[in-house]
């Protein structure tokens, strides 16, 4: 048993921590927070240039071929910040959608893409109805005369401006409409015309709305070599990503906690600073146990993932303990902040907007908790 | 990140070893019942039996040296002698002995080696049972404020006072406690820390009538007493520490009360509820498949689980002799906190059936009545919530830039 992290993930936390500090500035962060990409090019290729955006991907295809726990270290260190763009939607969602479910050809052909950053991928899933579930995946992709033909609308779909290309999940025949399987996911250009990116306005970062009109794909974009496997794709990359996502929520757990400790120390009222009141510690104390509930469910998990062991009851576990300790460290830290954590520029609703934009992917915390039940065959 | 223990080729025959051991020395019909309380005097003996074969073995206290009656034993060993022992419904030690297990360590910290040469060798080969007298009826959360008088005469302290929430069903050999040694000096440094046979001349034993007894994290104790301390004579010897040294002395014990060495054991109560939940039928459907006692099946999984990773966090923390500092008090806020959440989850998936413990009605001969009264019992011992959120701001240092250090284990 050692709960501690190896010599090359310290270095990799190290590193990751310097660079954020280095070109991520809080200033920086709140001037990307609410552009539709939360990244520049400048930053992205530097980003690339350090392999990150391939730390998942097996060397085979170019990236680092470094551990789902590697790659949660990383994670945690860009919740920190909270650094946005499109490293968790495009370096981990999207590759380990395309390791599960490409063919051979189509790994050799992307993922050392991701990896240079070459390409950015975006999954587009969820749409009008919106749920985490294959029910709610309606949108058809009509096979006519050697091509399909997508029209509908994906809505809440993460990072899309940011996107070269889209993974889009659509029925492909009629009979499996509502059905749980018949699902195929689709690789689209995400400048191909009839395509069409709006970024959804209000509190919500870096989601947008992707309208497809009359788009032609050809039938050599579908993920994998037959159709109809995307779900079943789909829930395998989301078992390994949604650690690695809910070790981004974790840094920025962590960042909340530090950021409230210190300002106990310094904030004086009544003539004492305000960490001595024992109502402010209550606070901070809720803080701490849900980040540390957020903090071990999730590495747990991750060391399942990473020893082989049947992981899904506790990916599930970590996903709906981790969304829900997010949002509520944030309502605390503004418990102690007051006034100030609601100022943009001290920067603490960076995490707050953080919290409630990624409480819904990849499913809520109350869908974790039923696929918890299940997963443990209850 | 390794959460599960890789044993080695050694390790593994040790565990033959210890199975092999287990299956020739667990006392025949030994059985525990559901309420500590109703513990008989000839299973409570077996349970001795069992403790002095393993402090025989050097298993009772394992990781302490071999010198003082430990087994020298590392970690993942220690893990091993759990593990089996877990597989009887039993852990180490086997019966209440809290004053044994958090006593221990302060006399093995702050004992001189002639104190370590007299008292821990008993304790550690099963030979006492220790009690621990910590409150007073004026001292609860303010532990320092005991009241309790130790008067120097020649060789002995003349001790006097009372001590409530003592001990165990069917005795002890030895007691200790903290009692005022000056009481012209500051708080917390007019204390002293004794060792107080318990058949001394003047001591008066009690039963308190209690909800049900909860333990200090250890082994369910199933009955507390009060005591009465009236000129009791005790050698000068048995004072651990020092003169007005006790409150020091009292953090280490206080720091494994606080949570501090962890627990790597799973909640049983859930478990069971849980399967009870998916093997009873109500109306012709399974518990489980009603989506509202699905829903707080989940509840009542998560917390366990939470508290099972703090619980093995702080054990790592602990036995790998890893900087500590609010971990320990934050499993006991958790644990205590969630314990109180779960049990009304439980009420309120099972119903009314939880309340009793009716032959034909209660579920499982019992076990979540108990677990109704256990779990609003076990708000204090070893601290109250509110205490533990006290050492947790200290030691994050939430207002202050001065960390208070976590009590000393070694």
């Amino acid at each position: 048993m050692d709960l501690g992290l190896t010599e090359a993930q310290e270095l990799l936390k190290t590193t990751a921590a310097n660079f954020i500090q280095q070109e991520y500035p809080k200033e920086t962060i709140i001037a990307l927070e609410s552009t539709p990409t939360g990244v520049t090019p400048e930053l992205f290729r530097k980003v690339a240039e350090l392999g990150w955006l391939g730390i998942i991907i097996p060397e085979v295809y170019g990236g680092e071929g470094r551990s789902c726990t590697d790659a949660a270290v990383l994670f945690e260190e860009l919740g920190r910040g909270p650094v946005p763009g499109p490293y968790f939607s495009s370096g981990v969602l999207g590759a380990l959608t395309v390791l599960h479910g490409g063919t051979e050809e189509q790994k050799h052909a992307i993922l050392p893409q991701v990896a240079s950053g070459e390409r950015v991928l975006s999954l587009a899933v969820t749409e009008p109805h919106h749920g985490w579930r294959p029910e709610t995946v309606q949108m058809r992709a009509s096979l006519q005369g050697g091509a399909y033909t997508l029209n509908g609308t994906k809505l809440f779909v993460y990072d899309a401006q940011a996107a070269t290309h889209l993974i889009c999940a659509v029925r492909t025949s009629p009979s499996t409409n509502g059905s749980t399987s018949g699902i195929t996911l689709l690789v689209v250009d995400a400048k191909a015309p009839g395509v069409t990116v709006r970024t959804l306005p209000g509190w919500m970062a870096q989601v947008d709305e992707v309208r497809f009109t009359n788009v032609r794909v050809a039938t050599t974009a579908v993920l994998g070599s037959t159709e109809g496997q995307g779900w079943e794709t789909l829930e395998a990359a989301a078992l390994q990503a949604i650690p690695i996502l809910c070790a981004y929520q974790v840094g920025s757990c962590q960042t909340v906690f530090d950021m409230a400790v210190a300002y106990s120390r310094t904030r004086v009222q009544f003539g004492q600073p305000i960490g001595r009141f024992q109502r402010v510690q209550d606070h901070i104390i809720n803080i701490v146990n849900h980040l540390d509930a957020a903090r071990w469910t999730t590495y747990e998990a991750l060391w399942k993932l990473d020893t082989g062991r049947p992981a899904a009851a506790s990916v599930h576990l970590a996903k709906a303990v981790t969304s829900e300790a997010y949002l509520k460290v944030c309502d605390s830290g503004h418990e102690v902040h007051a006034g100030v954590g609601v100022i943009r520029e001290y920067g603490l609703t960076l995490h707050t907007q953080r919290s409630r934009t990624l409480y819904h992917l990849l499913g809520e915390p109350r869908y974790h908790r039923r696929r918890l039940a299940d997963a443990l065959g209850w | 990140m390794d959460f599960e223990v890789t044993y080695t080729p050694e390790q593994e025959a040790f565990r033959t070893e210890v199975r092999t051991w287990l299956a020739t020395n667990i006392p025949e019909g030994l059985e525990q019942p559901v309420d500590p309380g109703d513990l008989s005097l000839e299973q409570y003996q077996k349970l001795r039996e069992l403790g002095r074969r393993l402090g025989a073995k050097g298993w009772l206290y394992p990781t302490y040296p071999k010198a003082y009656g430990g087994g020298d034993l590392s970690v993942d060993f220690v893990m091993i002698l759990e593990e089996e022992l877990d597989r009887y419904g039993l852990h180490l030690p086997p019966y209440y002995d809290s004053g044994g297990r958090l006593g221990g360590a302060s006399i093995f910290v702050w004992g001189t080696e002639e104190q370590k040469q007299q008292f821990l060798p008993p304790i550690f080969r099963g030979e006492w049972r220790t009690w621990q007298l910590l409150s007073e009826p004026n001292a609860g959360s303010d532990l320092a404020g005991v009241q309790t008088r130790a008067v120097r005469d020649g060789d002995s302290y003349i001790v006097n006072g009372q001590k409530i929430y003592v001990g165990s069903l069917h005795g002890c050999e030895m007691m200790w406690t903290i009692v005022v040694t000056d009481p012209d000096k500051p708080r917390h440094e007019n204390l002293g820390w004794l060792m107080i046979p318990y058949g001394l001349p003047g001591i008066e034993v009690r039963p308190m009538e209690l909800l049900t007894a909860g333990g200090e994290g250890g082994a369910s104790p199933g009955l507390k007493h009060t005591i009465f301390f009236d000129n009791v004579r005790v050698p000068a010897f048995n004072l651990v520490g020092g003169e007005n040294n006790g409150w020091r002395v009292a953090t280490t014990h206080l720091e494994l009360e606080h949570g501090g060495g962890g627990v790597v054991r799973r909640n049983r109560v859930v478990d069971q509820f849980l399967e009870y939940c998916i093997t009873t039928k109500r109306n012709g459907e399974t518990l489980s498949k009603d989506p509202d006692v699905r829903d707080d099946m989940v509840e009542a999984y998560i917390k366990s689980e939470i508290v099972r990773l703090f619980g093995l966090r702080t054990y790592w923390l602990s036995h790998a002799h890893k900087p500590r500092s609010y971990e320990g008090p934050q499993l006991s806020y958790c644990r205590k906190t969630y314990a109180l959440e779960i049990a009304e989850t439980i009420l309120r998936a099972v119903g009314p059936y939880a309340m009793t413990n009716d032959p034909d009605w209660g579920p499982l001969n019992g076990l979540l009545e108990h677990y109704q009264r256990s779990a609003v019992v076990g708000l204090h011992p070893g601290g109250t919530t509110d205490i533990q959120k006290v050492i947790m701001a200290r030691r994050i240092g939430i207002g202050r830039t001065t960390k208070e250090q976590a009590g000393r284990l070694r």
